[in-house]
């Protein structure tokens, strides 16, 4: 066992309405620590994808910067988040038989069975970003581990996220422009899963919706498994985006509304309610209808959650769903979220909170948990070299990666 | 040729206006239903006409000039919501359509998008009429997001081409026309009300043009105004009244839904700006500066800007402001290309022009904004700025317009449409849904 005695990584997320850079040393590939942040307005960035490669650069070279002069050290290696509608996912199992005479499968069969699962050709453009394995069946069994177990049919599930190759290249090229490497690349939904969603709560079924300026990414676990990933591109900004046409505002104005007094859920004194519009005591400030910010707010989340609810189908039921939603993300802060998508979905919904080893005050809240996720991820990544094969078979859903088409 | 009859008003008025033609052509249901009603306001000067393809409609409307599209087609049964048939059916009719644009000099197209004829016949007829050689200004309603995601995009089909060959086209969703009226009103009143904003929009053109004014806009200001086509256009009108009447102005043209339209929303720079005030007999020359500055830093126009103030003396101390302009974003055309200058039949009308800026002149000078109110004419110089792309602002200009391209970074101006089972989610749900929303909190 040759690990460095500790290396610097960074995780980056571009997101919609900021640029997160977390640096976290990681020591001899088993503890984390997280020593620098760095944080920079987003421009150039539009739902989740890359519109204005200049201004998007300069933001997270920016925040790069930052970070590492926070930590006093250079970052070696980045974990980078995607979102964005062009992520895609379908689900296609490898089966083999069981080459062993006496049935007992063998790591050459899971070897054979991911080759298979991964072997799906995908249309010019698309590249895979992930083959998440969601579990092993054998013979119609589910198993975890089925190296050892006696059986006819081996059947290894996977979901497999793919994305449009120039928005990923395009992301790539932004951190490449500062001189460094990506080391990897994860979707920021089954990173901040990863953050907000206890083990237990994976074990027995949650989704987790990550609701960002720009898009909702979500991923829904079952029996520790991710099965099922996706992003939406709505989120808060359309919420201001749209307080701001029907109310006649500024967006810059519409967005401090939607901070001080939107609510996803109206009420019966909403009615006679009225808010200032700039709040200021300053010329041309005017009353704006309670009634009107909660019923615009209340259509789009409502509306929004209505689409995951289709798009999820059968899988959001109560019975699939024992552990119900975790809201996370920035614009899950709107007050009477958890209660409308409760209303909604018809499941138990709470907001997510980052783990207890974020001992740092300003990183507990939900907006970073997908740079948490990454840079954990990182900590992963970082004991996998020795013997990969082990670790992940291990590791029931570990995520693994096809980083070599991106170089 | 029977443009003139009877019962036109147009008689008696072709005496003056420097011959200047005018004509209001209303395309299928809707846009008869708007001519209808623009004749019960009596605008004089102006000839109203109709088009359908359909012999119901168009036997019980008021105008005398009734143009049946496609008789060979569809038998006079209306064009039932398919655009290709309206389109089919204007064409075979085209001749018919020469003759009713044939030497008018400025042409509105009235129309509700999203159904056959509306559809179909509007942009063949805009093609035909600019043809002819008029100016076209288009007003036409869009579709419902709720009528169905087939008439939406026949409405968007045909307002890319109406822009193609129209000099200025001004869109009004009815979802945001829903948003104006109260919750128990009728249906009635609900179409009363599109065509009541379509009418606004012709009337304060038609005013620009024909009535007493302070500062005279002529037709030759108006097409120079409007050399390109293909261009989004931004349109906005606003009512004041009483002691506060500009303040109310200035606060009732921020809330004019039409300056709020998803699409125009970024194009808060008009490249070229038309303002039209109409004032009673009381209007001052402070009031007409104070609205003017306040719409100038609003829409900020880089080539330039034309003032308007007409006095109605029916108005009483009434104040309508009326904002126009039009933007080269997303234009195909260059203009001054396939567009004479100024039309020889039009000579007459540029007259005016002169007069109109010693009046300016010396209530002005003293401000700093004065070039804002800089008329051009000159619509050959038009070329140059089009190709050095404006000249660049002075140091005030721009330092507003720093902050101002911060605010509105256009939210998703430059994103894919975000399409989920044919709705586009980056409008805003309530329009969408229809759901009603109060801008302002109830007096009292």
């Amino acid at each position: 066992m040759s690990l460095p005695r500790s290396k610097i990584i960074g995780a980056v997320e571009m997101g919609t309405s900021k640029i997160v850079v977390l640096v976290g040393e990681v020591h001899q590939g088993r503890s984390l620590n997280i020593i620098g942040l760095g944080q920079c307005t987003s421009m150039g960035i539009k739902k989740g994808e890359i519109i204005d490669m200049r201004q998007a650069s300069d933001g997270v070279h920016a925040a790069l910067a930052q970070a590492e002069k926070q930590a006093g050290a250079q970052i070696e290696g980045i974990y980078l988040a995607l979102s964005g509608s062009h992520l895609q996912g379908f689900s296609n199992p490898g089966v083999v038989t069981v080459a062993d005479p006496d049935n007992f499968v063998m790591r050459e069969d899971l070897r054979r069975a991911a080759t298979n699962a991964k072997g799906k050709a995908l249309p010019p453009g698309r590249v895979y970003i992930h083959h998440v394995r969601s579990g092993y069946m054998l013979d119609s069994r589910e198993v975890t581990d089925p190296i050892g177990m006696q059986g006819q049919s081996l059947e290894a599930r996977y979901w497999h996220v793919h994305g449009d190759e120039r928005k990923v290249s395009d992301a790539l090229h932004v951190i490449n422009g500062y001189g460094m490497d990506v080391d990897d690349v994860v979707i920021s939904s089954i990173a901040s899963g990863s953050m907000v969603a206890s083990d237990a709560e994976k074990q027995l079924g949650v989704l987790v919706l990550d609701i960002g300026a720009g898009t909702t990414d979500y991923v829904l676990y079952r029996q520790g498994h991710i099965i099922r990933t996706g992003t939406l591109a709505v989120g808060g900004d359309h919420m201001t985006n749209d307080l701001s046409l029907g109310l006649r505002l500024q967006n810059r104005v519409a967005e401090s509304l939607k901070r001080r007094a939107g609510r996803a859920v109206f009420t019966k004194d909403d009615r006679e309610k009225a808010v200032m519009a700039f709040n200021d005591l300053s010329i041309g400030d005017r009353p704006i209808p309670m009634l009107s910010i909660s019923r615009i707010l209340h259509a789009r989340c409502e509306e929004l959650l209505m689409i995951l609810k289709n798009r999820l189908g059968s899988q959001v039921s109560p019975q699939h769903l024992p552990g119900g939603v975790v809201l996370t993300g920035a614009a899950s802060q709107l007050p009477g979220l958890p209660e409308l998508a409760e209303h909604v979905i018809g499941v138990p919904v709470r907001r997510g909170s980052n783990p207890d080893w974020v001992v740092h005050k300003e990183l507990c809240t939900p907006e970073y948990s997908t740079v948490l996720g990454l840079l954990h991820y990182g900590l992963r990544n970082q004991q996998r070299p020795t013997a990969p094969a082990e670790t992940q078979a291990r590791k029931p859903g570990l995520l693994t990666m096809v980083s070599q088409l991106f170089k | 040729m029977n443009n003139f009859t009877s019962e036109s008003p147009l008689q008696a008025a072709d005496l003056d206006a420097s011959g200047l033609r005018v004509k209001i052509i209303g395309v299928g249901g809707a846009g008869n239903n708007a001519v209808d009603r623009l004749k019960i306001d009596q605008l004089d000067q102006v000839d109203l006409a109709v088009v359908n393809t359909d012999t119901k409609t168009l036997s019980v409307s008021l105008i005398s000039e009734k143009v049946m599209l496609g008789r060979s087609i569809t038998r006079g049964l209306s064009a039932g919501g398919e655009a290709e048939i309206g389109r089919q059916a204007a064409d075979v009719d085209r001749h018919l359509i020469e003759q009713m644009v044939n030497g008018v000099d400025l042409v509105f197209l009235l129309a509700g998008l999203g159904g056959g004829t509306g559809s179909g016949a509007t942009p063949l007829i805009a093609e035909i009429a600019e043809a002819s050689g008029a100016l076209v200004v288009a007003f036409v309603t869009m579709p419902f997001t709720r009528e169905g995601s087939r008439r939406l995009q026949q409405a968007d089909e045909a307002l890319v081409k109406l822009r193609e060959h129209c000099h200025a086209v001004v869109s009004l969703p009815n979802d945001l026309l829903l948003q104006q009226i109260d919750e128990q009103a009728t249906v009635m009143e609900a179409f009363a009300l599109a065509d009541e904003w379509i009418s606004k929009g012709v009337r304060s053109i038609w005013s620009m043009l024909f009535m007493q004014g302070l500062i005279n806009v002529d037709f030759a200001t108006l097409k120079s105004a409007f050399t390109c086509r293909g261009g989004k256009t931004l349109f906005g009108t606003a009512e004041g009244e009483g002691e506060h009447a500009v303040a109310d102005v200035i606060r009732n043209l921020d809330l004019c839904p039409l300056l709020h339209l998803p699409e125009n929303r970024y194009l808060r720079k008009a490249d070229r700006l038309i303002v039209n005030i109409t004032g009673g007999t009381s209007l001052t020359m402070t009031q007409v500066h104070e609205i003017l500055q306040h719409v100038t830093d609003r829409f900020g126009s880089k080539e330039h800007t034309v003032l308007g103030a007409v006095i109605d003396s029916e108005l009483g101390d009434k104040l309508t402001l009326t904002v126009i302009g039009t933007t080269d974003v997303g234009t195909s055309h260059k203009p001054g290309k396939r567009y004479a200058p100024v039309p020889a039949a039009n000579a007459a009308s540029q007259a005016p022009q002169p007069k109109a800026k010693p009046r300016q002149a010396e209530p002005i000078a003293l401000d700093p904004d004065a070039e804002l109110f800089e008329t051009k004419v000159e619509a050959p110089e038009l070329d140059e700025h089009e190709i050095d792309d404006g000249p660049v602002d002075p140091g005030k200009q721009s330092e507003f317009d720093f902050p101002r391209l911060e605010d509105n970074r256009g939210l998703f101006e430059r994103t894919e449409a975000n399409l989920y089972e044919g709705e586009d989610l980056d409008i805003p749900t309530y329009l969408r849904r229809g759901i009603k929303v109060a801008v302002e909190v109830k007096k009292g």
